[in-house]
């Protein structure tokens, strides 16, 4: 079994996410404004190595840029 | 403030039970299945320590730091993952070789499904091979009390190697989902659980804090009135004065 969402290097996460920002947006406008504030991700986040904190990332950005990196490599 | 706090509180009271439901269904499967963390040597624990970002709440962040203290003596071979920056500062002091990652902005609201599911992607990517995830949070006992419990969440080996697997039937390509999902609904759960604890913890320190300034306001309205008091009589004694002075030429 593959999904393609799988190949296109979305996590499962990632495609409950996209999947339920659809229906969020298919809602009526009143609600809508209140279910999309829901879906909203504002967090930043910073590796460390050796006790050391790295610089701070938006995760939405890293997030984003992991699944291109892992859509462009071959798929195994 | 309390009043503030209050109204938060039941929000976020009303956001931990939904998400508790959450929380325990995704880990009936594991419960059915009967699947127990494997007690690999030599490979590492992943601790998740669900903080947030403000303080002013009493002793629930360093309750959390503690018991990794605790822990890091009896087990040190873990690494830390710190969601909300109030145990990030506290536990750098101590742990800081362990920290492999830090989430900010946590614990501003009621946590969403969707912070969960950042958190949960971002863990999912780190490069170190876990024998278990651990996640603690402060469970919530009642409005003032709360202790640091943890939830576990299972790799796809030791979920292939519980004794109950077989029944379940399903393929193996779909194991990774289930974990990716599960580690967000255990997240999810402990953040919440833990917004509410912050919350009500809050609203304790908030409430003595009140206490507190209302002894400090009554003792500097008395000084206040005494002094008072005594200006006007210095005052009086002044114009009386200066009125019989002036009766007698």
């Amino acid at each position: 079994m593959t999904f393609a969402w799988k190949q296109a290097g979305l996590t499962y996460n990632r495609y409950l996410a996209v999947a339920a920002r659809v229906v969020r947006r298919s809602l009526k406008e009143d609600k809508r404004l209140a279910a999309e504030r829901r879906g909203d991700v504002d967090l930043r986040f910073a590796k460390w190595t050796n006790g050391k904190q790295g610089d701070m990332q938006n995760v939405a950005d890293a997030n984003a840029a992991a699944y291109v990196e892992k859509a462009n490599a071959p798929s195994s | 403030m309390k009043i503030v706090a209050s109204t938060k509180l039941t929000r976020a009271q009303r956001g931990m039970t939904e998400s508790r439901k959450y929380g325990e269904t995704s880990n009936e499967v594991y419960a059915s299945a009967e699947t127990k963390a494997a007690e690999v040597e030599g490979k590492k624990k992943l601790i998740i320590v669900c903080s947030s970002d403000k303080g002013l709440c009493g002793g629930i962040h360093s309750g959390l730091s503690r018991y990794i203290r605790r822990e890091a003596v009896s087990n040190p071979n873990f690494d830390l993952v710190i969601l909300g920056e109030k145990c990030r500062s506290q536990l750098s002091r101590t742990n800081a070789r362990n920290i492999v990652l830090n989430f900010a902005g946590v614990g501003k609201d009621v946590p969403t499904f969707a912070d969960a599911q950042a958190i949960a992607d971002q863990v999912v990517q780190l490069s170190g091979d876990y024998s278990e995830v651990e996640i603690i949070y402060n469970k919530f006992i009642n409005a003032t009390s709360y202790e640091p419990s943890t939830i576990a969440a299972f790799s796809e080996e030791t979920f292939l190697a519980s004794p109950n697997y077989s029944s379940f039937e399903v393929e193996e390509e779909v194991l990774p989902n289930l974990r990716e999902y599960s580690l967000a609904n255990s997240l999810f759960w402990a953040l919440s659980e833990g917004h509410a604890c912050e919350i009500s913890a809050r609203r304790n320190a908030m409430d003595n804090a009140s206490k507190n300034a209302g002894e400090m306001i009554n003792k500097y309205q008395i000084l206040f009135n005494r002094t008072r008091q005594a200006v006007i009589t210095g005052e009086l004694v002044e114009i009386i004065t200066g009125a019989t002075a002036s009766e007698d030429m």
